[in-house]
């Protein structure tokens, strides 16, 4: 591409799924079930699995992440995993929402009783 | 059996049914998966927690696939992807009917050719600002004559402003009527070069720092100061090779030597003001005595206003300056006055009206052929109901419909600005050398940022003009009929908006065609107005003698003598004899004062036009002499008075044997009058004629002179022997400017010739264009009415009823066009008016003829669909329903 294409601005959740699959898939376990528990377990909030899927979707389709279809296990009753990880993009467009959270938060850890 | 880590069957079996196969497997596995670890806690639990994730699962599933997903976006996404989407759209339709493409996209790039080259003029003429430092700030500098005319300065008024004005940071002049004639002399053969005097600080005020060397100093501007000369970077380049080593090299000018002083830089030519676009500059450096003069108005002013004046102020001080000089010299400075005018105002001078008035004629053009264009799409966007309907039908809103049919006359137009830049830009450089030496500027005429960006706005512009009434139609249509009729076009629909856009035509054509009209017999009126000399048969050329070969006057007579008997003894020579100055020709207008008169006494001054002739100039011209006799050899110092002078001067008393003095060229000589001649045009086509003496003298205080030579032969043929029987009497000579008359009289001519050119060119394809377009429409509505007609025809109507419908029918509009374009040119008339001679801009049987030749255009454009529709057969119209 002739210009430097920019990073989409992402929503609240869509941060929420993607810090989930960057923390879990160094170790390929970044599937639904999985994303939903490290969101629930870190942000206290009890997300629906078809919200997550719905966002995983949305966030391939926008060449931010990209998937593939794990074995079967018992645990699941012989049922496949579909396993995620970040693109580039991906990467990119968190660092620029981290960097825009950290810079408009910079000072105001006191009012917001962070400290 | 069932395993307690197993999840509901029902919730998995529902959501089987309800997910996609797509996500089922992810889904449902995901959940057995945390349903089991969440089971080894409590059961309990864990089944809540199912049934709330299943019944948020069924309630809203992911996407089934990212096709739709895909959809679903395009439809809800930015404007910009919609736009490209019909920007693409736009060009699968245009690349399947490339007929209607190419008709829209020559139509368009003609009207936007054309627009765009006369911009570029206007542009270069008008908007580019002055090839100066700070342009804004250089002004002119005139007197106002007690007739309230802008005029030359005299060098005593000039150094009494410039001492007391304190608006300006430098005041300078410049001798007017064009160049001080040298010859570079010296180098084998004498050539003329065009220097221009100019006095001390002429060169700060420009801003024209010399590339080497330096300007002149102030007291090289004194008569008797050092022959010091700065070259022009052409001069310097042609004579000297470039050679930087010139400065304080002499060069022998009229057979002075002259130092070189400085070298200007090529951008400091101006070629549109003449003191900047000359080969050299010397200094003017006046006598005292001509410094004092307060009565020869014969210099050109140039200032530079201090930073902050404003130019009211300027002025008004200006005027002050002159109420208290005319107090001061009441005889020669009483009911004089001072204008300062900005620069670009003094250069494009009434170049303004003119171009402004054909770029208006020209936008005229383009808006009828956007009309044109408009109707072409209506007809195409009826053509095409079916395939709206069904789009809205699928969901297109009225707004979507209508975006994307603009945008399809947009990319046409935009194609048709494309090629008209390439029009304008073929057509530039015709139009500039056209132009050169009659428009000031011309030769600045070219493309830049401005005039892109005028093709940009123009194609957007006539893009918006031909599309918006088609696509409002088009989204207005109905789209339960459109289906309905299934793509048969049935009835003439819009018809009412296309009557309109007849009128329009119609219109705009009455308004040009009556500027051309106009224009032309303008034209023919100035070409053929009673210039007082007959033009025909004509060969004159200017000879400069150099000053120092003939230094006496009794030297310049006998040569200007032996050289017009030489002459005259040619060949084919009728008769020959020289002027100063020829008509047409800047020449001197001088005070003349009657025998008798004294300081004070009222009359007894009257200011003419003064030229000095031989035996022979009056015999050349044809220039009738009226009463007395003529001017002969034997005479000395004689005047001949044309009847405008004798009866301003002498009112009804007869003027011959009077005497009278010309006290710019003698205070003391009294001339006598011996004859009386008939008047003739000395400063404009368009003007009366001019007061005019004529003297005769042995003493010729100048050098310089305009050969005239009646022939019978073709003129121009006998140029090579007359340049010859000058070089017999001194071969380094140089003849300049050989023309005939009828050349002199043309190049007066030129802007007018090139307004009467380009707007008959507009006023043509305006009718071509307006003719078109009642042929199209009518041929529509024709075809829209075959059924009616059919039955009609059937019914027993008579070939000359179906005919009268037809014509009607393309004649009403084009009556109310004529109509509503004579109202449209009655109130354009006041802008034509200060641009013709002999005709009135509204004259009646201009206008008469413009209506009658597009009533009978109509007709011609209306009889093929009448034609048309006479041979429907009844019977296969009625078959065919």
């Amino acid at each position: 591409m002739w210009f430097k294409r920019k990073a989409p601005v992402l929503g609240d959740f869509e941060q929420l799924v993607l810090l989930g699959v960057l923390r879990l898939e160094l170790q390929d376990s970044a599937y639904g079930a999985a994303i939903r528990q490290e969101i629930h377990a870190r942000s206290r909030r009890d997300v629906s699995i078809n919200a997550v899927y719905t966002t995983l979707d949305r966030l391939e389709s926008k060449g931010l992440l990209k998937s593939w279809v794990g074995d079967p296990t018992p645990q699941r009753g012989g049922r496949r995993r579909k396993v995620y990880a970040l693109r580039p993009a991906g990467v990119a467009a968190l660092r620029q929402a981290y960097r825009a959270f950290t810079a408009m938060a910079d000072g105001l850890q006191s009012r917001l009783e962070l400290k | 059996v069932k395993k307690t880590t197993d999840p509901p069957r029902l919730g998995v079996w529902l959501l089987t049914k309800r997910l996609s196969a797509k996500w089922c497997d992810f889904i449902i596995g995901d959940l057995a998966e945390e349903f089991a670890m969440r089971s080894v806690d409590s059961r309990i639990a864990a089944h809540a927690w199912f049934w709330c994730q299943a019944v948020r699962c069924l309630a809203a599933p992911p996407p089934v696939h990212r096709a739709s997903m895909a959809l679903e976006r395009s439809r809800g996404d930015s404007r910009m992807h919609m736009v490209v989407a019909d920007l693409c759209y736009a060009l699968r339709v245009v690349s399947r009917t490339p007929s209607f493409a190419v008709a829209v996209v020559s139509v368009l790039a003609l009207g936007i050719g054309a627009n765009t080259a006369l911009f570029s003029i206007v542009n270069a003429v008008l908007l580019r600002p002055l090839p100066f430092e700070e342009p804004e700030r250089l002004v002119r500098i005139f007197t106002r004559t007690p007739a309230g005319v802008s005029f030359d300065l005299s060098p005593g008024k000039f150094y009494d402003w410039q001492r007391d004005a304190q608006s300006f940071e430098g005041m300078a002049m410049y001798p007017c009527c064009g160049f001080r004639g040298f010859a570079l002399t010296g180098t084998g053969t004498a050539r003329a070069v065009r220097a221009a005097a100019v006095s001390a600080g002429f060169f700060e005020i420009v801003r024209a720092r010399p590339a080497l060397g330096r300007v002149f100093r102030q007291e090289e501007d004194t008569p008797g100061g050092k022959y010091v000369v700065v070259l022009s970077d052409r001069f310097w380049r042609t004579e000297f090779g470039g050679n930087p080593d010139v400065i304080g090299r002499t060069v022998r000018l009229s057979d002075e030597p002259y130092t070189i002083v400085g070298i200007m830089p090529a951008h400091a030519s101006v070629a549109s003001w003449p003191p900047m676009a000359c080969d050299l500059w010397v200094p003017l450096a006046l006598s005292d005595e001509e410094r004092a003069n307060r009565q020869n108005h014969n210099l050109e002013g140039v200032a530079r206003l201090k930073r902050d004046v404003e130019l009211a102020h300027a002025q008004a001080e200006m005027d002050a300056i002159s109420a208290r000089l005319a107090r001061e010299f009441p005889k020669s400075d009483g009911r004089w006055g001072a204008v300062v005018i900005p620069m670009q105002e003094a250069i494009v001078g009434n170049s303004r009206t003119m171009l402004l008035m054909l770029l208006g004629a020209v936008g005229l053009v383009l808006l009828i052929a956007c009309a044109n264009v408009g109707n072409l799409f209506f007809t195409r966007t009826l053509n095409r109901r079916r395939e709206i309907a069904i789009r809205s039908a699928l969901g297109a809103g009225r707004g979507r419909v209508f975006q994307q049919l603009l945008i399809e006359a947009l990319l046409l137009a935009s194609i048709g600005g494309a090629l008209g830049l390439l029009v304008a830009h073929v057509t530039l450089d015709a139009a500039s050398a056209l132009l050169a030496n009659h428009v000031p500027r011309a030769n600045e005429i070219s493309n830049d940022a401005h005039v892109l960006l005028f093709v940009v706005a123009v194609s957007i512009l006539a893009g918006l003009v031909a599309g918006t009434l088609p696509a409002l139609r088009a989204e207005r249509s109905d789209l339960n009929a459109a289906l309905k009729e299934g793509g048969r076009s049935n009835g003439a629909i819009g018809v009412g908006t296309r009557r309109v856009l007849i009128v329009c035509e119609v219109a705009l054509s009455v308004v040009l065609l009556m500027g051309a009209g106009v224009m032309i017999q303008s034209l023919l009126a100035l070409r053929h107005s009673n210039t007082g000399f007959d033009p025909n048969n004509v060969l004159s050329m200017k000879v400069t003698l150099v000053k120092a070969r003939y230094p006496t006057s009794a030297q310049r007579s006998s040569f200007f003598d032996t050289a017009l008997q030489r002459i005259r003894a040619l060949p084919g020579v009728d008769s020959a004899g020289s002027i100063d100055d020829l008509p047409f020709i800047d020449g001197s207008a001088q005070p003349l004062e009657r025998e008798g008169y004294t300081e004070g006494s009222p009359g007894g001054t009257s200011v003419v036009h003064v030229r000095q002739i031989t035996p022979g100039y009056l015999r050349a011209m044809r220039i009738p002499l009226l009463r007395g006799r003529g001017i002969v050899q034997s005479d000395v110092d004689v005047l001949l008075v044309s009847q405008d002078a004798a009866k301003l001067v002498w009112g009804a008393d007869d003027p011959i044997g009077r005497l009278a003095r010309l006290p710019l060229l003698s205070k003391t000589a009294l001339r006598q009058v011996v004859g009386v001649v008939g008047d003739v045009k000395q400063r404009d086509l368009s003007e009366p004629s001019t007061p005019t003496v004529y003297y005769y003298s042995r003493e010729r205080s100048w050098g310089s002179a305009t050969l005239v030579i009646r022939t019978s032969l073709p003129p121009t043929a006998l140029a090579q022997p007359v340049v010859a029987a000058i070089h017999a009497i001194d071969p380094e000579q140089p003849v300049e400017d050989i023309r005939t008359m009828e050349q002199v009289i043309d190049s007066r001519l030129t802007s007018q010739r090139f307004s009467a050119l380009l707007l008959g060119i507009f006023a043509g394809a305006a009718l071509l264009l307006a003719s078109v377009g009642i042929y199209a429409v009518l041929s529509y509505i024709v075809r829209g009415r075959t059924r009616e007609i059919g039955i009609r025809t059937a019914l027993g109507a008579r070939a000359a009823d179906v005919l009268r419908m037809v014509i009607v029918e393309g004649m009403w509009p084009t009556l109310v066009g004529i109509a509503a374009g004579t109202i449209a040119a009655m109130a354009s008339a006041r802008v034509m008016e200060t641009l013709v001679f002999g005709v009135s801009a509204s004259d009646p049987l201009t206008l008469a003829a413009v209506a009658a030749t597009l009533a009978v255009v109509a007709l011609m454009a209306s009889l093929v669909p009448a034609y048309r529709a006479l041979r429907l057969d009844p019977a296969r119209v009625l078959r065919a329903d």
